[in-house]
This record gives structure tokens, sequence and C-alpha cells, in this order.
């Protein structure tokens, strides 16, 4: 078993990577605000998140929603609306810093004081594969302990240190075949 | 040459093999000295499960042959030596012994030389011979019974058994245990009592002061099952000084968890994995934060348009536990996979697209798919789906199939959350028979937060299945359509069907349903008179 899938799908089986698995879980459990960005509610609700406090203000700004505070106050009040361009800005910059922000209290839940949390690995889609090469993946679950650095890697928002901290920090505790794992249809758990 | 000398050599070191007493009297040396299989495997350093083999018939060759014979002369004379009174007086028994018990000991797992030595020279061997053999088949089977070479005494008289059960030596026939025929000092089998046919070797199953067992692999060992709800009830009390509505307080509070630490432990040693968190089709998501999925659970919400003229007496009737019984229904296991077309596998289970059929008899029944108000297809789950398929089928006729347009499913088990269940009926059962209260508020608290919270619920973030919630729920009520119909079936006039539990009917009902508080029965809720009288002249 090759540790790594170098040409994915080539005959025909489906799934995800694992860390795109686990960072779609992180997202839904970091709860972003639902209305889309185009409508006026969410555009303010994510504004004013952004423009909370001084800190968060330079956040949005360290995460590249790089406007003035004239403008700013200008979409608050309603007075001007924000390009398509600096919409998608607003989007970018809101879903980072949520990240950073709710970073510290992910980790902390999903340690749960170093008991972890229980992860299940669903294998794979092989339904279009054809029958002789098809192979026998199993439903896994393990239990994750240490989310540190997968949940840090999540919140800076890098797609290659995710893909590290979990293949090294979790996948491999699998056993030999955790190579099987590295594209799954589902990374479950929850915090 | 050399071939010749190595011939010669061959021929020179190949011994005789060592003579070994028949299998039966093999293990009958090993317990008479007390020794357990894993001992005397570890002394010959092979596993427990072949001396098994050994002592039920298979022989084992070269050195530990040697090793093994050595250990069963030193066994024999040892044995001899220790008890020389007990021998003669065991060797009477057997002339004693009932005349069909021979050809059993010769029978398939003993040899034919298994007798005439291993018989004179152990008497107390030819009364187990052929348990002992019956012992060894059960090993392999599901028989738990294990004759005992030398009696040992009763765990629940005292007095000399020769069987043990999962490893406490007792008598079989509770007619033998307590009869005061012999002194425990002898031992000896009660020559009045022959022992009993493998056949008919069952334990009896003693109520009351018996010690629970589980099998573990092909063995039994004592049931290691604490009771989860009742070590919780008296841990509340005992923590809140008897202050019986704090503990119900502090034990409603804690019902989540608790139920699925108890669904855990029902679950151990399971053949299916409870999957948490599956992926999920977008018919199973919440469209929005708090609107609903696109799952119709078939709630039945259903009033008689008209009555009969004339004054009837109406009685509600609730169902108990309506959820708790739900809790029994065909759960998709894995992952939902799509597929489209008529048909419907009983294997699989989950929620369907379907065009429910036309319903005509909304004049006395309630429809099977609730008060659904939009026409159209809908998504329904198997409860529904199958209450459906029932219906349309020739039995009933009540109407045509539904037309299924795609599913999702899973293959199915009915049994996935079985023991989960019966564990909180027997705890309810016996909360309503001793009349605890508390103990019957945790119950309910636990299953009904349990369905409640299983989708997508921040108060239960162990399970995430949105799909097990709906199949649950339409069971309910699916469960409770079937009461309906009963009702109807049996000549009564159903009123209203509505929420999960409630059934208004008019007439006799005690005939049909029993009154009670356990699950199979119901309770009256409430009693009503509607209608007008018929004035006395009208018939004039």
């Amino acid at each position: 078993m090759p540790e790594r899938t170098l040409n994915f799908g080539a005959y025909g089986a489906r799934g995800i990577k694992g860390y795109e698995a686990v960072a779609r879980q992180l997202d839904a459990l970091a709860g972003f605000v639902a209305t889309p960005v185009t409508a006026r509610r969410g555009l303010l609700a994510r504004l004013r998140y952004l423009t909370r406090s001084d800190q968060s203000r330079q956040a949005a700004r360290a995460a590249g929603l790089t406007v003035t505070d004239r403008t700013l106050r200008a979409w608050l009040r309603g007075e001007r609306n924000p390009s398509n361009r600096n919409l998608e800005r607003i989007e970018t910059a809101y879903r980072a810093v949520r990240r950073q922000n709710v970073a510290r209290y992910l980790v902390a839940r999903l340690n749960r004081e170093g008991r972890g949390t229980r992860v299940e690995f669903h294998p794979l889609n092989q339904s279009q594969v054809l029958r002789p090469r098809q192979r026998v993946v199993a439903y896994r679950t393990l239990n994750v302990r240490r989310w540190d650095r997968i949940v840090e890697a999540w919140a800076a928002g890098d797609a290659q240190a995710l893909d590290d901290a979990w293949i090294y920090d979790a996948v491999v505790d699998l056993g030999s075949e955790w190579g099987q794992y590295e594209y799954v249809t589902n990374i479950g758990f929850a915090a | 040459m050399t071939d010749f000398d190595a011939i010669d050599a061959l021929l020179a070191g190949a011994r005789q093999e060592v003579p070994l007493p028949p299998a039966a009297e093999r293990r009958a040396l090993r317990e008479g000295l007390n020794l357990s299989r894993t001992q005397l495997a570890r002394a010959l350093q092979v596993s427990p499960s072949t001396v098994a083999g050994w002592e039920s018939g298979r022989d084992p060759s070269g050195e530990v042959r040697e090793k093994y014979a050595y250990f069963l002369k030193g066994a024999r004379t040892k044995l001899s030596a220790s008890d020389p009174a007990g021998k003669p007086a065991e060797a009477e028994t057997q002339v004693a012994g009932p005349p069909e018990a021979g050809p059993t000991v010769a029978g398939p797992a003993v040899a034919g030389p298994a007798g005439t030595d291993q018989q004179h020279r152990h008497g107390d061997e030819h009364g187990s011979g052929d348990g002992g053999d019956g012992g060894d088949g059960g090993d392999g089977g599901d028989e738990d019974v294990v004759a005992l070479s030398a009696p040992q005494p009763c765990v629940l008289c005292g007095r000399p058994a020769r069987h043990q059960v999962a490893g406490f030596a007792q008598h079989l026939d509770p007619a033998h245990c307590g009869t005061p025929e012999r002194t425990p000092t002898t031992r000896q089998a009660p020559p009045a009592a022959p022992p009993p046919p493998p056949a008919s070797a069952h334990p009896r199953p003693r109520t009351g002061g018996g010690v629970k067992v589980v099998t573990a692999g092909r063995r039994l060992k004592t049931a290691d099952d604490p009771d989860l709800i009742a070590a919780a009830v008296s841990a509340a009390l005992d923590q809140h000084g008897g202050d019986v509505e704090a503990a119900t307080a502090a034990l409603v509070r804690r019902a989540i968890p608790d139920a699925m630490a108890l669904l855990d432990q029902t679950r151990k040693g399971g053949r299916y994995d409870i999957v948490a968190h599956p992926w999920l089709p977008d018919v199973l998501r919440k469209q929005t934060s708090r609107g609903p999925d696109q799952i119709w659970e078939a709630r039945p919400k259903w009033t008689r348009a008209e009555l009969p003229p004339g004054e009837f007496e109406v009685t509600a009737l609730d169902v108990n536990g309506a959820y708790l019984s739900a809790l029994k229904t065909h759960l998709p296991l894995g992952q939902l996979e799509h597929s489209t077309g008529n048909q419907h596998d009983r294997r699989r289970a989950g929620v369907h697209l379907i065009t429910p059929p036309a319903w005509e008899h909304d004049a006395y029944l309630p429809n099977p798919i609730g008060s659904r108000d939009e026409p159209g297809p809908l998504w329904v789950t198997e409860p529904t789906l199958r209450l459906l398929l029932r219906l349309s089928g020739p039995k009933y006729g009540l109407c045509d199939p539904p037309e299924i347009h795609e599913s999702w499913t899973s293959g199915a088990t009915e049994g996935l959350l079985e023991k989960f269940r019966v564990a909180l009926k027997d705890a309810r059962d016996r909360a309503i028979a001793h009349d605890d209260d508390v103990t019957l508020e945790y119950v309910k608290a636990m299953y009904s937060k349990f369905v409640s919270t299983m989708g997508e619920s921040n108060y239960n973030r162990e399970l995430y299945r949105t799909d097990w919630m709906h199949l649950i729920r339409s069971q309910a009520f699916a469960n409770l359509w079937w009461k309906a119909h009963r009702a109807y079936d049996e000549g009564l006039m159903v009123v209203r069907a509505m929420g999960t539990d409630e059934l208004h009917v008019i007439g006799d009902w005690r005939a049909v349903f029993p009154e009670g508080r356990g699950v199979s029965e119901v309770k009256v809720k409430d009693v009503y008179t509607v209608g007008t009288p018929v004035a006395a002249d009208r018939d004039v």
C-alpha cells in the first residue's frame, strides 16, 4: 500500500482528501453567519463582527480587508455598498478572523483535557470502480487526542500544513493501512 | 552406505509411541488434581485449546505426547495414593449404575478401548463418562454443562454434585438439590439418582438468587453487566439525601449523556457499529438554520369529519411510551446510498421520495401519511413507506401502492437499539411495579431526549443521525396508526388520532386495548361527551 495516493480516481474511486473533510467539519463547528454576504443582513453581520473592536479591525486588516475606516463606516451606514470584489474580501476576512477567534475554544473542546475526540473515517466511494479493482476499505474510528496542530493549521488557512498535521497527528494512528484513508467520503466528529 | 546409516539411525531413534489413557480419563485425571487446562497447557507449553482437544479425543504426538503421558501417569499415581478409600466405593456405583450408560460411554467421542481399564481404575469416571463427552461436545456448541469426574459440593445445597454449570458445581435436577441422601464427605453419587442423560442436561433457570451469566466466546462467564439506570438513581438519591424532587431534577438534567453511555454499554459485543457522524444527503439537512429538512414524518393530526346522530362518550386514550416502543424499527446502518426506481428492498431502510396514493377512507380512518395539505411527491421514511406498502397489499387493500421515485437507503437492522430499548423498558416496568417515580421520570427523560436530540442537536453531540430520528418518530406515528386501525377493525369508532400517542375512540375500548401503564397497554387521558342527545319524541 503506497502511503500517498498519486493518481487518485484513475479507476473511478471518489472521495475528498481527509484534511478537506476535516476543514469542512471544523467550519461547520465554527458556525459562520448563515446569511450570504450578498444579502444586506449577512453583510452587516460580517462587518459588525469585523469592526467590533480595535483588535478585530486589525485582524480584519491582516486578513486582507484593507479599506479605510471611513469606507467601513459608509458600508455600515448603508451610504455605499461594497463592490463585488470587496464583498469577496469581506467574506474571506470574516471567515479567517472567525476561525482564528474560535480556534482556542475548539482545541479545548476537541482535546477534552487530554481525553480526545472520537473520529469516524468513512471510506472512499468505490461504487464506480470495476469489481476486480475494488478493495475492502472498512469504516474505522479513532480517538484523536492532540488537535492543536490540526486546528492551528485550519485557523491559519494553510492547506498544506493542515494536510500534514491531519496525516501525522491522526491518520497514521490507523495502522499500516492508513494510506487507504488519505481520501475519504466523510470525516465525522463533533466538539 | 551413508544412506543406510541414516536409515538405521532413524530406525533406532524411532520409538514406540507412549500409550495414553482414553480421552475421557485424561480429563478426569486433570480435574481430579484440581488443575485447569490453562495450568496444564502452560506446563506442557501448548495452548489450552490443544489440551481440550486431547481431552476430547485427539492424540498428541512426538515429544509433547511423552510429556503428556508423564503427566497423566503422575496424576494417576497421585490420585490413587491420595484417595484410596473413595475408589472401591465408587467402583460399586459403576456396577450399580444404569445399564444404558455403557453404550453411551463407547459413543463416538471415545474410541473402542475407552471402557475397560479406565473404568476399572476410576469408577467415578463411569457415571460422568457420557456426561463428560456431552460437555466436550458442548464446548463447541452452546451447552455449558460440564460433568465433573469427582463430585464437588453443590453451590446451592452443599451436597456432592456431579455437574458444574459455568464453573459452579450444582445439581442439574432441582429434585436432587436439597434431598439429604449423602453427606458431602463421602465422595459418591447417590445411587438412587442415576446421572441424567446428556440430552436433558440443560440447567434449569433458577429464579432469584442465581448468578447471571453471559457467553464469552464459546465459554460462559458471570455477567459483568452493571445496571446503569439503577446505579444512577441510587447515586442521585444518595447525593441529594433522599430528596426525591432534587434527585429527579438532577437525573433528568444528565439524561442525555447517560442515555449515550447506556447505548454504548448495550452495543458491547454487538455486530454493528453505531455510526454517529455519517455523510447525510441534502434532503436530511436543514435548509436554513432554523428551518426543517425535507422529510415528512407523517405525524397524524386527524379528526373525524362527522359523527352519526346521537350522543357519544368519547375516551381519549394515551399510548404509553410511544417513542420507547418506536425504538424498534428498521434503522439504516451505514452511509445512505442513492437509488432510483419503483422498487423497495426489505433489507434496506432510509428515506424515499414517493407519490402517496389517494386515500378514500378519510371519513373513518386517518390517512397513513398524515394531514398533508400539499399534493405531489414527498420524502417519507421507511416506517411510513412500509405502512403504505402493507396497506396496499392483498391483505388490507386499502389504497394503491405508493410510487417510489428515488431513495436514500442503507442496509438495515431492527435490532440495533433493541437491547437499549429492552433495558429502558425493563427499568420502566420495574419502576412502575415498585412505584418508583424517580426512575420512571429518569427513564422517560432518557428515551424521549435520546430521540429528540439524536439529530443535529447541540445538546447531544455524540450522535448526528437525523435519519434515525425521523425514522423513529415515523415509527411511533405508524404504531399509532395501527392502533387506530385496530380500534376500527374491532368495531370501535375512531374519532381522533393526533400527535404521537393520542387516540380518541367511541365504544367499548377495554375489549380491544388492555388498560394499564405498560408499553403494550393504554391509559385513559380524558373522557368526554360529544353530540346532541337524540330527542325521545323524534322517533314518534
